[in-house]
């Protein structure tokens, strides 16, 4: 196994590529008493068309089907869902999807190697019939119609309506009513059989393990699979520009939502950690709490609380977010655009620059608290081509010209939107 | 996971979490008052109020500045309902200097600040700093009515107005727009030095901890009172009967109704409240809980269907979200549920997987800073105190007898839904 250490957070990371393609990371935390396991496929909502590695047939399929193959994955063939078996067991079990990833999981005290069997074996024995599709279509309904009276959730997807003309990050990962009432069960065999070969998902274990045995107990738990070749995956064609300036939205909420987002490029070349660094100290220096800014808008009476600030990316889009709750989300917007422009011209201030730095340093560590946190940040990472560590590791390569450089080009005017939620009153 | 409790004077009470599993160390002051119509809304301005700035930080800008050099440290003000209390919380979480990359001592730089904050404030003529008071009243406001915001806790909130009517655990924990008008600058700073004086005061601190901590905070709190503190027991026995089940139904534009039950469980045995959380456990608190499995798996209902036990009432909080048309059936569904309770329609699986989550929960708590802190402060508000093993313990003692016997003793109290207004056409 390859041993990663980061001395910086005291913590190693136990690696291995198994025969079988899958990817094992194994990070001990001693004298924790919780257990948790996660087991990811890289296939999320993104993933809508692809070759079959097998008969090299292109295949376009609804969307919402990554999801909607989650919630079928519990449903075994002797009638048993194996949500219910974890639960009796005593831990508490889950799984969801992303738009580049599905991860099963549980975190267990007690009964863990009863509920990695069963983990594995559902995981691993698909069981879908026209009948048991059929059924969960309500469920999955009643879960996109919850969405739909979720402000916060329709500001981000009409953001990413602005932001994308063609890129499938733009559809909503559940997909639609009536999209997912074209999915039958040969969509989700013909998906479960290309997407949830070894070769193409990864386990992360985190808590009080010994990483051998932890490891044997993984591998002797795996059905053998043929072999099969890389997913060829096909995306629409983007063009950097953007869609729509604006969007505006009218429910039932007390005070407006904003969402101010900028249409990133991210080069196959670049340092992507790097890269988040720098813009998550920008973020800070332009809106965050100590930034004269927020002060500003806080004194105003426009800004009553920290704006959400992040840096959202996968290997097939990327884009800043800047979000949170105004009376009057234009003023914010036209302040943020004349705050970057300044900083362009002026430059950063030494100063504010180290003691940024100083604090995203802190919530770096910090996201070592948990283990649950910390298994998902690596599983989340590792399908983008990242190790967590890089963020430490890379922590001091960003310098003050480095992070004005990136202000210049991702903070551009041409590749901004701005999404509302207003009330109805 | 053990906790060392002192009290350093009448009233106040250190308590220290000795553990080396986290990066950071965490250091929370509670102040617990008795919750009362009129504080409410001035007690839930105070701790924003106080985290805006003091004597010696002048502005949130400085404050916040000085975070960002300790690291991002996180500092947190923010208020809470426990029973018939008003709890006023402020955290302030730091790295462990053990993971700097150069020498500080950021425990000690906390425990300054946060003593700062909250007992030196920025004071003029015997009032607060206008400008905040006006700024946070404002935040406040907006707060209270963004309640509306997140559907299931409107109607959850709903509810518990609606079963504790004229009662304090009726009040809403962040008080009422109505009463913003009337305060100002120098009747809130009147209400902080009574609640200074008076309330309740718990500093708890988890991490790595030196050895002198203790005399480092009772130096800071030299000139702080002892007091008798008026807080109420969170397990105050209350007299409930069983009553005619309200229903109450209200409309909002939205697209899924949210269906609120509340129960009262009218029953005085010793221990039935760890008999009640195994209830509330088979009933609705896991997947395998018969209200997931009826509501949501077999009728498809919902997509949400569970119930939670709230330990300082003796209540359970039936919620679900469902098409309002299937709100009849939805019921019914689950007053069948109720009644299988009462007939003993569960067998030794359901209860020993229902003790086994419980069970798991409370053993993950040493796991999670902030848990550990939150356990303790719930246990430091009861009458009895207890630790994980003496609770686990209490959980793996309750018998099916105990749970026929005490669901036979829970009655729907309320039933609330929240419902998308009936338009013409395909609703």
């Amino acid at each position: 196994m390859e041993i990663i250490e980061n001395l910086t957070v005291n913590e190693k990371v136990y690696k291995e590529k198994l025969e079988n393609g899958l990817t094992v990371m194994i990070i001990p935390k001693k004298n924790f008493e919780k257990k948790y396991v996660i087991w990811g496929t890289h296939f999320g909502s993104l993933d809508n068309e692809f070759v079959l590695p097998k008969t090299g047939k292109t295949i376009k399929i609804p969307d919402g089907v990554a999801h909607f193959l989650e919630h079928k994955m519990f449903e075994q063939e002797n009638g048993v869902n194996s949500l219910d078996v974890l639960s009796s067991l005593g831990v508490e079990a889950n799984a969801y999807t992303t738009n580049d990833h599905t991860a099963y999981l549980f975190e267990s005290t007690d009964n863990f190697y009863e509920a990695l069997d069963e983990l594995m074996d559902y995981v691993q024995h698909p069981y879908f019939t026209d009948e048991n599709v059929e059924k969960e279509k309500g469920i999955i309904g009643q879960e996109i119609t919850m969405y739909d009276d979720h402000p916060g959730w329709q500001l981000y997807m009409n953001a990413m309506e602005c932001l994308y003309s063609k890129n499938p990050i733009k559809i909503d990962v559940a997909g639609t009513i009536e999209s997912i009432s074209k999915i039958d069960k040969e969509v989700l065999y013909n998906c479960y059989n290309t997407f949830y070969h070894p070769s193409n998902m990864a386990m992360v274990v985190c808590g009080d393990f010994n990483p051998e045995d932890i490891l044997n107990e993984i591998k002797n738990r795996l059905v053998s699979k043929e072999e099969q070749g890389e997913i060829k995956r096909i995306y629409p064609e983007e063009p950097e520009s953007i869609s729509k300036k604006e969007i505006e939205k009218t429910m039932e909420v007390s005070n407006p939502l904003f969402m101010i987002a900028y249409k990133d490029v991210l080069d196959k070349n670049e340092n992507k950690v790097k890269k988040h660094i720098a813009i998550q100290i920008l973020l800070e220096l332009l809106l965050g709490a100590s930034s004269p800014l927020y002060k500003e808008m806080y004194e105003q009476g426009y800004l009553l609380n920290e704006p959400d600030l992040e840096y959202e990316f996968s290997n097939e889009y990327a884009h800043v977010l800047i979000s949170g709750n105004s009376k009057d989300p234009k003023v914010i917007d036209k302040r943020l655009n004349e705050q970057i422009k300044y900083l362009i011209e002026n430059g950063i201030c030494k100063e504010d620059f180290e003691r940024i730095k100083k604090k995203i340093y802190g919530e770096y560590i910090t996201e070592y608290n948990s283990i649950s946190e910390i298994a998902r940040m690596f599983l989340a990472d590792y399908f983008k081509g990242i190790c967590s560590f890089d963020y430490l590791e890379s922590y001091n390569t960003v310098t003050l010209e480095y992070t004005n450089q990136i202000l210049k080009d991702v903070f551009v005017e041409d590749k901004k939107v701005l999404s509302v939620i207003k009330g109805n009153n | 996971m053990e906790e060392i409790r002192k009290e350093i004077k009448k009233g106040i009470t250190v308590h220290l979490i000795e553990t080396d599993k986290f990066k950071t160390n965490l250091l929370s002051v509670f102040f617990t008052t008795p919750m009362l119509r009129e504080n409410v809304t001035y007690n839930a301005l105070i701790p924003a109020v106080l985290i805006r700035g003091s004597s010696n930080y002048k502005t949130t800008e400085e404050i916040n500045k000085e975070l960002d050099k300790m690291y991002g440290a996180v500092l947190d003000g923010g208020i809470e309902k426990a029973g018939d209390n008003q709890v006023l919380k402020f955290y302030l979480e730091c790295l462990n200097d053990e993971y700097l990359p150069k020498q500080d001592n950021l425990l000690d730089k906390s425990l300054n600040l946060l003593s700062e904050l909250i007992f030196n404030p920025q004071v003029q003529n015997g009032e607060f700093n206008k400008e905040y008071v006006d700024g946070e009243k404002e935040k406040l406001r907006q707060i209270i009515d963004g309640k509306i915001d997140n559907k299931a806790n409107y109607a959850f909130i709903r509810c518990i107005e609606e079963m504790y009517k004229d009662k304090p655990y009726g009040l809403y924990k962040y008080g009422y727009t109505k009463d913003l008008e009337q305060i100002n600058a120098k009747n809130l700073y009147e209400k902080y030095l009574n609640l200074i004086k008076d309330s309740k005061i718990d500093i708890f601190l988890s991490g790595k901890l030196p050895k002198d901590v203790i005399e480092k905070i009772e130096k800071l709190l030299e000139n702080v009172n002892e007091r008798e503190p008026d807080y109420i027991y969170s397990d105050k026995e209350e007299n409930k009967e069983e009553i005619e089940p309200k229903v109450i139904k209200e409309d909002m534009d939205i697209m899924q109704a949210k269906l609120v039950m509340g129960l009262d469980v009218l029953s005085t045995k010793k221990d039935e409240k760890y008999v009640a959380l195994v209830y509330n456990a088979i009933l609705g608190g896991t997947p395998t809980s018969k209200l997931f499995q009826n509501v949501r798996e077999k009728a498809s209902l919902a997509y949400t269907a569970s119930s939670s036990y709230l330990r300082q009432k003796n209540n359970i909080f039936i919620k679900c979200g469902i098409e309002t048309k299937n709100f009849e059936k939805a019921k019914e569904i689950i007053e069948e549920q109720l009644e299988e309770m009462k007939q003993g329609k569960f067998n030794d699986d359901d209860i020993k997987s229902a003790k086994r989550s419980i069970i798991s929960v409370v053993k993950c708590i040493p796991d999670e800073q902030d848990m550990g802190i939150t356990y303790y402060f719930g246990q430091e508000l009861s009458s009895s105190k207890m630790d994980f093993n003496e609770y686990t313990k209490k959980i793996e003692d309750v018998t099916k007898e105990q749970i026929q016997d005490l669901a036979k003793n829970v009655f729907v109290n309320t039933v609330y839904l929240l419902k998308g207004e009936d338009k013409n056409g395909d609703n």
